[in-house]
């Protein structure tokens, strides 16, 4: 066959299209994997650290309940956190507490009380020692190895 | 925040942008190719003059983000690049003559991508900002109404001049909003959502947090009574409510808000004509009176969107210039006529990566605001996809808004990329917490 102008210009429509899905087919391939190692993440062995509660209300996590700690773990009312805190005086999603650079920050996540370190109120990011007692609405917890 | 750095010598590589990139780059040198041989009927090598330009600037970008140690994100920019790249081509193709300032805008909207990786140094810290975002907002939402800035184009008053030419402010006041609407709600949602008074299944909290949804209701009446903007409202009405369900949890904010535009409507459909027009046309473009009236940029379109089939009819050998201001109003049909069925299933592809990238991207976002941030600028994109899509296949009132990084037109470019950028950012603050990739 002839490879005139009109072959050639059909030629590269078509690899157009095929880029076009070529391009899709990758990037949803990424998003697939970057999705299994998030599975991964989420999946890494709990136990680090555990938070011990010294004081609790009726429905929250009793006195002396060890729970325990991930890399990075969300503390809240809702469901969905790592750590459940369920006392009304909770915000859904109230601090974060997490393992960085060999030790343990919390962070409040802009919860409507406030979130406590041994009294005081954590203002920006701190850093947790073990022993230190973490305040979340009515709610008492010690950090323990 | 302290956060140990890593000592790598160069940069931090990022693979998975750099191999989606190389795609994107063959994809605008094919599409350029494509059209310019087709309107010329030969190969020249002048038509891969403006590609190259494209896949330079977009490779800055890539290197520029290694050279930050930048730890956010890779999927976003190849996309929006390939939608960046899908646009040009068809500038190419419905107005060659706009081509350069596209191109040129482009490139700023890159500068503008670079800026924003750059210049806030704490996404956070922006939420302590927001009534000054709010009214700033409002400010640049209300000029187009005054008589010396402001400027009627095309019957729809939402411009306003800058020098020779004029720009379009609700394009900023899109990313102002999200960032005040997520301040506001990540402060205000425990009110709102777990409200003790309750009315049957509904929440009933207290009078003084409802004023933002009745003001925000009212904004959104006051843009589609005096700018004569349709889109903006729609757009600007529904982020508000996505964000607000998004926050609390509560389908009725969702329900009374959507019952509240209803409303807003009908009663501007009663009240003014241009709402009643554009509704007449969406119900019977096909009548005589309207045919070639009102009605004709529609039934164009559809024709086109008819003559593409399954396979359209191939990149330059279509023609969608029967379309008036296609290259603005109506690129889905342009690129389903050339492409067919399967090149705009693929355009809709790209976006829907788009969207569930950014979901993704607040679900894994460590603080409400940025939570909320995210999912308002990804649901930006989508919804005004929706809108405009839906507008050129005839399923809902066309109105004026663009569709995001392909369509002709300035403003929207810079603002969407600034909008990657944004996003780029929260995913890098949840990578850097959870020590991801």
């Amino acid at each position: 066959m002839e490879i005139t102008f009109a072959v050639l210009l059909w030629g590269v429509r078509i690899a157009f299209m095929v880029v076009l899905y070529l391009f899709l087919i990758r990037a949803f391939g990424a998003l697939q994997r970057s999705l299994a190692s998030e599975t991964q993440l989420a999946a890494r062995p709990l136990g680090i650290a555990f938070l011990v509660v010294q004081k609790s209300v009726r429905g929250a996590p009793r006195v002396g309940d060890r729970l325990p700690l991930r890399a990075v773990n969300a503390i809240g009312r809702d469901a969905g956190n790592d750590v459940v805190v369920n006392d009304e005086a909770a915000s859904a999603r109230h601090a974060l507490v997490e393992f960085a650079d060999g030790e343990w920050w919390v962070e409040d996540a802009g919860s409507t009380n406030g979130t406590l370190v041994n009294g005081a109120t954590v203002r920006s990011r701190e850093r947790l020692q073990y022993g230190d007692e973490l305040g979340i609405g009515r709610v008492a917890l010690r950090l323990e190895q | 925040m302290r956060q140990a750095q890593v000592a790598v010598p160069i940069g931090r590589a990022r693979f998975t942008e750099l191999s989606l990139l190389v795609w994107v780059a063959l994809l605008a040198v094919l599409g350029f190719i494509a059209v310019v041989a087709a309107e010329t009927s030969t190969f020249a090598v002048a038509a891969i003059l403006v590609p190259s330009v494209f896949i330079l600037l977009v490779l800055s970008l890539h290197v520029f983000l290694i050279a930050r140690r930048f730890r956010g994100d890779q999927l976003l920019m190849p996309i929006a690049a390939g939608l960046t790249a899908i646009g040009l081509v068809l500038v190419q193709r419905l107005a060659s003559d706009l081509l350069l300032q596209q191109l040129s805008w482009t490139i700023i909207a890159g500068g503008a991508f670079a800026a924003t990786i750059l210049i806030p140094r704490d996404l956070t810290a922006l939420a302590r900002f927001k009534w000054t975002w709010a009214f700033l907002g409002v400010l640049l939402l209300v000029a187009p109404l005054f008589p010396v800035i402001g400027r009627e184009i095309n019957g729809a008053r939402i411009w306003i001049k800058v020098g020779p030419g004029s720009i379009e402010p609700w394009e900023a006041v899109k990313l102002l909003m999200v960032v005040f609407f997520a301040a506001y709600l990540e402060e205000y949602r425990e009110v709102l959502s777990h409200s003790q008074r309750r009315l049957g299944p509904f929440p009933v909290p207290p009078i003084p947090y409802l004023v933002p949804i009745v003001a925000m209701w009212g904004i959104a009446m006051l843009v589609m009574v005096f700018e004569k903007d349709i889109g903006a409202t729609v757009l600007f009405f529904g982020i508000f409510l996505a964000m607000l369900f998004l926050a609390t949890g509560e389908a009725f904010y969702a329900l009374l808000g959507l019952a509240l535009l209803l409303v807003g409507g009908f009663v501007a459909y009663q009240l003014f004509g241009h709402v009643q027009a554009r509704v007449d046309t969406w119900l019977r473009p096909f009548d005589d009176e309207l045919r070639f009236g009102t009605g004709y940029q529609l039934v164009q379109g559809l024709y086109a969107l008819a003559n593409g089939g399954l396979f359209g009819a191939g990149l330059g050998n279509g023609m969608p210039d029967r379309i008036p201001v296609v290259w603005s109003d109506f690129v889905f049909d342009a690129f389903a006529e050339e492409t067919g069925l399967a090149g705009a299933i693929a355009l809709l592809a790209f976006y829907l990566l788009f969207l569930y990238r950014g979901m993704l991207i607040a679900l894994r976002a460590p603080t409400p605001f940025l939570q909320l941030l995210a999912a308002g600028l990804s649901f930006i994109i989508a919804l005004q996809t929706l809108v405009i899509v839906g507008g050129n296949a005839r399923l809902i009132p066309l109105t004026g808004i663009t569709l995001p990084f392909v369509a002709y037109g300035g403003s929207s470019l810079v603002t969407n990329w600034m909008l990657v950028a944004l996003l780029l950012r929260v995913s890098e603050v949840s990578n850097r917490m959870r020590g991801g990739p």
